[in-house]
């Protein structure tokens, strides 16, 4: 078992929280600029995701996970296509709870 | 295998592991919140909290997790270092909590048809026993599932946070304040307690609280001030007015507490009727 390696759950406005951690998110690919992917966030911000997306194309949305290299993007090191439509209500509050009451389920 | 005279239901299926534990069942007869409560049938988890669970008494063969027996877990995450063998698939799962060992053994055709189309890199749904061997915790899956939903996903978490706050005694503190977080109201609706709906209550952290083996929440609330006192050391008790006033309660719902609690022998007086401890 491992636990050294948690990605913290974040949306655009819990980002700049987690800085050089490693996080997760989940975005809506809204185009791209200078290699970079740019998304909004759950939470209706935008960030810019750096790194290789895979070599399949990305679906509407998209989850990242990997090292928060500033307060408004991140290198990603996996790319997951989560499909064309998704509930990002749900998945905000639910980064809401994760950083909150209950962290210590996730951290 | 299946006769026409006779089909033993319990023996038929318990190779498979989805039936609830039958054997195992606790009768509630003496109502005691600081006991583990009946193994649960499959329990949402995340890797950390399968990393914090404790083994339940002397057995090695189950855990606890939030005060409840644990044997039967559901994890959602990414399959990472598939291998396969001749009789067992190994993978690890990863779900942004932790990483775990999974086997899933390979008997018949639907576990080796099952276990091909799970590749590395794919967010799954895994059912299985959590075990311990040789130190390590590790699942033995009896089902791997991909997601193709991944509102799944979202949801995995949420359910983890919601059989959390159920099984945790953390709800006096946190309770006022998790409720602004909650993803849905029904969330917040208690699930044992069938009194609660019309308990008209003055203190908001009451009106939510979740009741444990049978007892109200109020009588609830007075049993776990009076352990925590007992556990500070308060030799001659706690007065009703010192319980009226932490807990901002009424004095008659107090008083009736007292008399369940009492009745139960989970609390006696000590030096007069106004002080009382927990047993």
């Amino acid at each position: 078992m491992d636990t050294s390696k948690p990605a913290i759950f974040v949306n655009g406005g819990l980002l700049p929280m987690h800085v050089r951690k490693r996080v997760r998110t989940v975005v809506q690919v809204i185009g791209s600029d200078r290699g970079a992917v740019i998304g909004k966030s759950t939470d209706d911000q935008q960030l810019s995701v750096k790194g290789t997306p895979p070599s399949v194309p990305l679906t509407n949305f998209v989850e990242v996970i990997g090292i928060a290299d500033s307060e408004k993007s991140i290198q990603a090191e996996i790319w997951t296509n989560f499909g064309d439509t998704f509930d990002t209500y749900s998945y905000n509050q639910l980064c809401q709870l994760a950083n909150g009451e209950c962290q210590l389920l996730f951290l | 295998m299946f006769s026409s005279t006779q089909f033993d239901v319990t023996s038929a299926f318990s190779g498979g592991g989805f039936m609830p534990s039958q054997s195992t069942q606790l009768t509630d007869s003496a109502p005691s919140p600081a006991k583990s409560r009946d193994s649960q049938g499959l329990v949402p988890a995340t890797v950390k909290q399968i990393s914090q669970a404790s083994h339940s008494g002397d057995e090695k063969s189950s855990f606890v997790i939030d005060g409840v027996d644990v044997t039967n877990v559901t994890v959602v995450g990414m399959v990472f270092d598939k291998a396969e063998k001749v009789t067992d698939v190994g993978f690890i799962v990863d779900d942004g909590t932790g990483r775990i060992g999974c086997r899933r053994w390979v008997n018949e055709n639907f576990d080796t048809t099952e276990m091909q189309n799970i590749q590395d890199g794919m967010y799954v749904r895994i059912n299985g026993h959590l075990r311990s061997f040789h130190g390590v915790r590790q699942l033995l899956a009896f089902s791997v599932r991909p997601v193709t939903n991944f509102d799944e996903v979202t949801f995995h978490f949420i359910d983890c946070i919601h059989t959390h706050l159920q099984n945790s005694k953390l709800q006096l503190q946190g309770g006022a304040s998790i409720q602004s977080h909650m993803v849905e109201s029904s969330v917040n609706t208690p699930v044992r307690s069938g009194s609660n709906g019309n308990q008209t209550s003055t203190s908001i952290q009451l009106s939510k609280q979740y009741s444990v083996d049978g007892l109200k929440d109020c009588d609830q609330l007075v049993l776990e001030y009076l352990q925590q006192s007992s556990s500070m050391g308060q030799e001659k008790g706690t007065h009703i007015d010192e319980l009226c006033q932490q807990l901002r309660l009424p004095m008659e719902k107090i008083k009736g507490s007292i008399r369940s609690l009492e009745d139960e022998g989970l609390i006696y007086s000590t030096i007069d009727e106004f002080h009382y401890k927990a047993t």
